[in-house]
């Protein structure tokens, strides 16, 4: 299957799905206000408080222990002062992407979707620190989306989903090829085409189509590389689609893990096995995490 | 005591680095009772103490009672399960693949420290419901091996307590054990395709005659050895592996620092060793 076809295909399913979910009105707003030259950060978080979901959310990946920060923060405006305006834009269509998707209606249950998602976000955070990438928020937030794809297959194809996903319970065949196979293209065209409905800024939409091939990036091949190996780790530890994916690899053969070596070859003594442990070890706080960010809406 | 989290990451490292034995948080309330029966025994008050004493001079030899209380020198049928799902997934396919290119059709595993036997059995009844299928006309060889001589004999008997096989599939325990006044037998069919022998994995004489094995598992043993003892076990098992071949470690433990030939093949649940 070549990459145009599915591609075309994509554009194909995006473009006639009328119901395809709408960016809320604030997070456009707040597009809108982060690109005028003067912008103050006090009216972006005026502005984001009108949308009470949406700041409870932003609150909640902030202070999870998923994200790490230093310490606790308690108001809106310091969360916005933490990421920096050049991450806000970010923070608010992730949050718009949550709340696009927050009805459990698919073929797979949300709560496994996101696990997974921000389970990527974590590792992808913790790899970017690891390999001195400098900007830790970006491999956050792209961890984070790089799937989008996958949830409107679950969503609006749900039965021919279904049937790719039980033509590979317990085989060790990755759920991208499988869809190549039976759908004709694949999360990652879809996610793609999503990502440009939607404005995501160029590097996100990279990693969302690439996080599978990050040799094919061309314009942050180390950020898809990341998001890539934080995808391998979690898909063998248990943020995996609750276990309906089945999927091995050798690491030294792994593309990514090459790229990233080349960036920083002191990558070479990493312990994996400890970091597989750890791993582990940190996805009660992922659950939790993902549980606090869909009771925000109540 | 309730362990705090900060001795408890502490003394997990500790044990870790020295006997590569990861401690997940969710068994953090069996260390801590583990802990308070050593700091009762050493007469230390507190974690950080108890702590200073494992690094201490006399360190090593305390290390080892602890070892025995936080490990349990027990072995069960399907103890990793990940690992066998592994295995039949895609190890064994990828491995018989090879071997019918090759014209040379015969499997040979070896449980080094089988203890009484029930993982090398696991892997006999895992290849036997491939005998029709993937495995028809194969030979298969599966060897497992221990320093004591009492659970050889036992591994050669084949007769199992309860708990030892509560783990195996129904489908398993229907086909190949037989309960008998509470004593569970294995079949014939499945033993014989296991012999067990007594060895020391420090007696490099006879280490080196252990050949082409295509897996290789060494589970819950290794942690109880020094780094140098390790290193040079593990090196041989690395030099009696096929190149295709994988050698597997227990459940939460970890060769790294141990051999850098080594690489490590991820699968949901845990991971396996190549060359
Ligand atoms: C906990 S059992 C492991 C059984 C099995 N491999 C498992 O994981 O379930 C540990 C075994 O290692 C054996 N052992 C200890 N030191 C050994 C050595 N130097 N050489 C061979 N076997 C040894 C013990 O006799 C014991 O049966
Ligand atoms: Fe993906
Ligand atoms: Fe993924």
């Amino acid at each position: 299957m070549d990459k145009n076809s599915m591609m075309d295909k994509a554009r194909q399913l995006v473009e006639n799905m009328d119901d395809l979910p709408t960016i809320p009105v604030v997070a456009t707003q707040v597009l809108q206000l982060i690109e005028q030259p003067d912008v103050r950060i006090e009216d972006v978080a005026d502005l984001m408080l009108t949308d009470q979901v949406m700041t409870a959310r932003v609150m909640k990946m902030i202070n999870s222990p998923v994200y790490k920060p230093e310490h606790e923060i308690t108001s809106l405006k310091r969360a916005l002062v933490y990421l920096g305006l050049r991450h806000i834009r970010e923070v608010a269509l992730t949050t718009s992407f949550i709340n696009a998707f927050d009805e459990d209606k698919g073929a797979m249950e949300l709560s496994a979707f996101w696990e997974h998602s921000f389970g990527v976000g974590m590792v992808s955070r913790i790899m970017a620190k690891k390999i001195g990438y400098q900007d830790l928020e970006k491999a956050y937030i792209a961890g984070i989306i790089h799937d989008l794809g996958e949830v409107f297959l679950s969503n609006f194809m749900r039965e021919e989903f279904q049937a790719v996903l039980d033509s590979i319970k317990g085989k060790p065949i990755k759920l991208v090829d499988a869809e190549a196979q039976q759908l004709g293209t694949t999360h990652c065209e879809i996610g793609l085409c999503m990502a440009h409905k939607w404005n995501f800024p160029e590097a996100y939409c990279e990693v969302i189509a690439q996080h599978h091939t990050p040799s094919d990036a061309t314009i942050d091949p180390i950020l898809c590389a990341i998001v890539n190996l934080s995808d391998l780790f979690c898909s063998v530890r248990e943020l995996n689609y609750g276990g309906r994916e089945w999927v091995s690899f050798n690491l030294v053969e792994e593309e990514a893990w090459q790229i990233l070596k080349n960036e920083s070859p002191k990558l070479a003594e990493m312990d994996v096995e400890r970091f597989c442990y750890d791993l582990d070890d940190a996805i009660p706080d992922v659950k939790e995490l993902v549980s606090s960010i869909f009771t925000a809406k109540e | 005591m309730a362990i705090a989290d900060k001795d408890f990451e502490l003394i997990r490292d500790f044990i870790y680095n020295i006997c590569g034995m990861f401690f997940h948080t969710t068994k953090k309330y069996f260390l801590e009772s583990r802990l308070a029966r050593r700091m009762d025994a050493t007469g230390v008050k507190t974690h950080l103490e108890y702590f200073q004493l494992l690094k201490s001079l006399r360190g090593s030899e305390e290390l080892k009672f602890l070892m025995d209380e936080i490990t349990t020198n027990e072995t069960y049928f399907f103890r990793n399960v990940p690992q066998l799902n592994a295995l039949e997934n895609k190890l064994l396919p990828e491995i018989v693949e090879i071997k019918n290119k090759m014209g040379f059709r015969k499997l040979r595993i070896w449980s080094a420290a089988s203890s009484s036997g029930e993982e090398a059995y696991t892997m006999a009844m895992i290849l036997l419901e491939k005998r029709a299928t993937l495995l028809k006309d194969w030979i298969i060889e599966i060897v497992g091996t221990d320093i004591n001589e009492t659970v050889v004999a036992q591994a050669k008997e084949g007769i199992y307590n309860a708990y030892s096989v509560r783990n195996i599939p129904d489908a398993y325990k229907r086909k190949y054990i037989k309960e008998d006044n509470g004593k569970f037998i294995l079949s014939p069919d499945v033993k014989k395709f296991v012999t067990f022998n007594k060895l020391n994995l420090y007696d490099d004489n006879k280490m080196i005659f252990m050949k082409t094995f295509d897996i290789i598992f060494c589970a819950n043993v290794l942690i109880y050895f020094d780094t140098a003892s390790k290193s040079k076990v593990v090196q041989h098992f690395y030099n009696n592996l096929q190149p295709y071949g994988y050698f597997f470690v227990g459940q939460s433990e970890s060769l790294h620092g141990v051999n850098d030939k080594f690489k490590t093949v991820h699968f949901p649940g845990g991971f396996t060793y190549k060359k």
